[in-house]
């Protein structure tokens, strides 16, 4: 074989190729098979393996009709936060982008282009949970990614599931409440994409009781994301869709049983997105802040309060009105869209994103 | 069981396809090209037929396991999947089964994966642990070999602890391969590799990770799997979606000692065709462009098919290789296939893979193939991909990391059961070889003689 390895950005599928040296065209069909047609018009319909099906031409060239016809390419998506395995038993829907069903033939494709291509993305805390998913939907979105968490091994395997998806990955291991050191991640996240376009401060210290969390709070969701903008600030001003997103939580929005310093950090982290909007409008600049209800998944905190405090995550559970908690990738959806230039014009705002968890009228 | 001579070595005119030479293809470079490239080799390899016999027989399987699986340097695993002390790796062909362990000192070892005690396999797959303890009896020795504990010890008097001690074999690393030999006695690794580290000075081989390790059972003698990967000769009617963009007959083919070279033009057009294709056809071909798809990369104006090629690697290697832009055309174009006897198959340059046939059990009509691709890194080096296996039925098509290549493999591997199935049909006793673009193949049937006879 005389190939290279390196030229999988061709596509095998839906292919139609000339054979370079008797000239006849072979066009993949939708089961997999291949119509031939000769320079002199004579046609054909083969199997992949070069047996024939049917038309007046009898033999093809067997290694072209399996190059543009049979299996597919597996899937390069990696296993990835896929659904939960407990959703209080609604199925999560699927997201399928502009698929248009049968009238797909007919109708003008109105898929919204959300004009990621090419974008470089900074995600804290990216190596489970809404994090990863975040930065999976960006990189399936065609942008390249910088991510960072403090467990090595973990961090490793989201990079790889990112580099399968296309995206160039800068990765390292931080954690987000040192400030030195995570000035240095975001300055050499944005020199090594030759960039950053857009910001997603996503860490967070978690809840928890005691003074020890008041502090780890206030280090790790409101310190880590000011120093995060701090230094990506140079790098967003040079982009033509510089974009910040906050993940704030529905916890700072309403009563969730217990008084915890998680709670009254994700306000303020909520207020100072708002006056972040505000300054930083006139730079283009836009910030926001997603506030996720529950979200579940394995190894996440609501997991863990499913099997401590069965009574809570009852409670919290049929609090939910869509009768389910969330999953990282509905939230990472909504976090891809509005740090998107789809989102233009929308600066300042906090999207909660809860199923129905909230009660309140949000004005 | 002997290769014939038909003919005394030539080199001159005629003896290969019109067209460019490689050589003269690298005179129009745009950067300085490596003296690597400019090397060509005598080419004074007898031409030769080759037994068929060699490709169906478990007679001859089994002498090639006497007469060379047991005497040569062999590729048994990459060294960073023996990363830590007590990580372990089992290399299995045919019978053998050696186990390479790296020790609390930091040394690589290799020795017989067999008990001393009753012979239980020491270790059934890779792995880490503290000792190397028999799941059997619990006989266990330490990561460097000696015998540590015997359950019941006073049962066993008789049993000398220096006496049995594992019996180290030789084991080496090269390029970030870790290679063994079965044979206690055999000549340094640097010997049988000669002057190849030579050749990949520029490409540091050691500076790479496995990104990829796909393993598939091929439907055939493990040299009829290897020999469909060392000549273009089979582009034209295996791959003739590529003839745009391949000088596929004017590849130039070099031979030493225990290794050979094919190198395969890319971006230049196939003498095959009948009309010379635009630049940008010649890119097309490599991109799997669709009739009805806009390109993929738009060669601009004033610029070759090759120069455009060349430039978007150079982008794409940015900052994972250093002094990138260096690098000339043809290190970013073309292909560079080493075959180091018997059975690996490094590629120079930038183009990731590397091959590795071998003999499936002692089955003639089964072989692994094995692709790995070696990619440049940034910043840490990240882990080994574990290995993929495929399994005779399921296509390469099944391994996503392979990318679209998976449907070029299968393409080659689309001729292998039927080759098996033709040789062992075959009433003729010999395959009949190319003078020149064989070489490679010619190269490794001198050398298998050459160990046959030893």
């Amino acid at each position: 074989m005389y190939h290279r390895a390196d030229e999988g950005c061709g596509r095998v599928t839906g292919l139609k190729l000339r054979h370079p040296l008797s000239g006849a065209i072979y066009s993949r069909r939708d089961d997999g098979s291949v119509e031939v047609e000769e320079p002199d018009g004579s046609r054909g319909v083969f199997e992949p393996d070069g047996r024939w099906l049917r038309g007046e031409l009898r033999e093809a060239d067997p290694h072209l009709l399996g190059f543009v016809g049979g299996p597919e390419l597996a899937s390069r998506r990696g296993p990835g936060t896929s659904a939960p395995r407990h959703t209080g038993g609604v199925p999560v829907p699927r997201f399928d982008g502009g698929a248009t069903g049968s009238a797909a033939g007919r109708r003008r494709n109105l898929e919204m282009d959300l004009g990621l291509d090419g974008k470089r993305v900074l995600v804290t805390a990216a190596s489970r949970g809404i994090g990863l998913a975040t930065a999976q939907v960006f990189a399936d979105h065609g942008c390249d990614v910088a991510i960072c968490a403090r467990g090595e091994a973990a961090l490793t395997e989201a990079a790889k599931d990112l580099e399968s998806r296309g995206a160039r990955v800068f990765s390292q291991s931080v954690d987000v409440a040192d400030a030195d050191a995570l000035k240095t991640f975001v300055t050499a996240a944005g020199e090594a994409l030759g960039g950053l376009d857009i910001l997603v401060a996503n860490a967070s210290a978690g809840g928890g009781p005691g003074e020890a969390a008041w502090q780890a709070n206030f280090d790790i969701d409101v310190m880590g994301a000011v120093r995060c903008v701090d230094a990506a600030l140079p790098f967003l001003r040079e982009s033509d869709a510089g974009s910040v997103v906050f993940i704030g939580s529905t916890a700072a929005l309403e009563f969730l049983g217990i008084p915890q310093a998680y709670n009254a950090m994700k306000a303020a982290l909520i207020a100072h997105a708002s006056d972040l909007s505000q300054s930083l409008a006139g730079q283009g600049i836009r910030v926001n802040t997603v506030s996720p209800g529950p979200v579940y998944f394995e190894g996440g905190n609501w997991e863990m309060i499913q099997q401590a405090m069965p009574a809570m995550y009852e409670r919290a559970l049929a609090q939910c009105a869509i009768g389910r908690m969330g999953t990282p990738e509905e939230v990472a959806r909504t976090v891809v869209f509005l740090a998107s230039p789809a989102a233009s014009l929308v600066t300042g705002s906090n999207l909660v994103v809860d199923g129905g968890f909230t009660k309140r009228s949000a004005f | 069981m002997a290769i014939e001579p038909l003919a005394p070595a030539r080199v001159g005119e005629g003896e290969r396809s019109q067209g460019l030479s490689y050589q003269e293809l690298l005179d129009t470079d745009t950067r300085t090209v490596p003296e690597v490239l400019r090397l060509q080799s005598a080419r004074d390899l007898p031409v030769v037929r080759v037994p068929i016999e060699r490709y169906v027989s478990r007679e001859f399987h089994d002498l090639e396991v006497e007469k060379i699986w047991k005497k040569v340097w062999q590729f048994a695993c990459r060294e960073d999947e023996l990363a830590e002390a007590g990580d372990h790796v089992v290399y299995d062909l045919a019978d053998q089964s050696i186990l390479i362990v790296r020790g609390d000192d930091g040394a690589l070892r290799a020795f017989p994966n067999a008990c001393l005690h009753r012979g239980r396999a020491l270790k059934d797959r890779a792995g880490r642990s503290k000792a190397l303890r028999c799941p059997f009896h619990g006989w266990t020795w330490s990561l460097d070999g000696r015998l540590q504990e015997v359950p019941c010890r006073w049962d066993f008097d008789h049993v000398d602890r220096d006496e049995h001690a594992l019996k180290p074999l030789p084991v080496d690393t090269w390029g970030g391969f870790v290679f063994v030999n079965p044979d206690a006695a055999a000549a340094p690794l640097a010997d049988h590799l000669g002057s190849l580290p030579r050749h990949f000075e520029r490409w540091p081989l050691e500076k790479r990770y496995t990104e990829a390790h796909v393993a598939r059972v091929m439907p055939c003698n493990w040299k009829v799997a290897q020999e469909a990967f060392m000549e273009a000769y089979h582009v034209v009617a295996t791959h003739p979606q590529i003839l745009h963009g391949i000088g596929d007959a004017n590849s130039q083919y070099d031979a030493w000692d225990h290794f050979s070279r094919a190198i395969t033009p890319n971006m230049t057009p196939s003498p095959h065709l009948k009309e010379t294709p635009a630049e940008q056809e010649q890119l097309d071909a490599m991109m799997n462009r669709s009739l009805d798809a806009p390109p993929t990369v738009q060669v601009p104006e004033g610029m070759t098919a090759r120069q455009i090629l060349a430039q978007v690697s150079r982008m794409q290697l940015q900052g994972a290789v250093p002094s990138v832009t260096e690098l000339s055309d043809a290190e970013l174009a073309d292909s560079f296939y080493y075959t180091v006897f018997p059975n690996f198959h490094p590629w120079g340059a930038y183009n990731r893979i590397t091959y590795r046939f071998r003999p499936h059990g002692n089955d003639p009509h089964r072989s692994i193939m094995e692709v790995l691709y070696l990619a440049p890194y940034q910043g840490r080096k990240p882990e080994p991909a574990p290995v993929h296996w495929l399994d005779v039925d399921e296509p390469w098509t099944e391994a996503p990391e392979l990318g679209s290549l998976a449907k070029v493999f299968s393409q080659d591997t689309f001729n292998m059961a039927p080759i098996q199935k033709g040789l062992r049909a075959a009433r003729h006793t010999h395959v009949t070889l190319g003078r020149y673009q064989e070489t490679k193949i010619r190269h490794f049937h001198c050398l298998l003689e050459r160990y046959l006879e030893a």
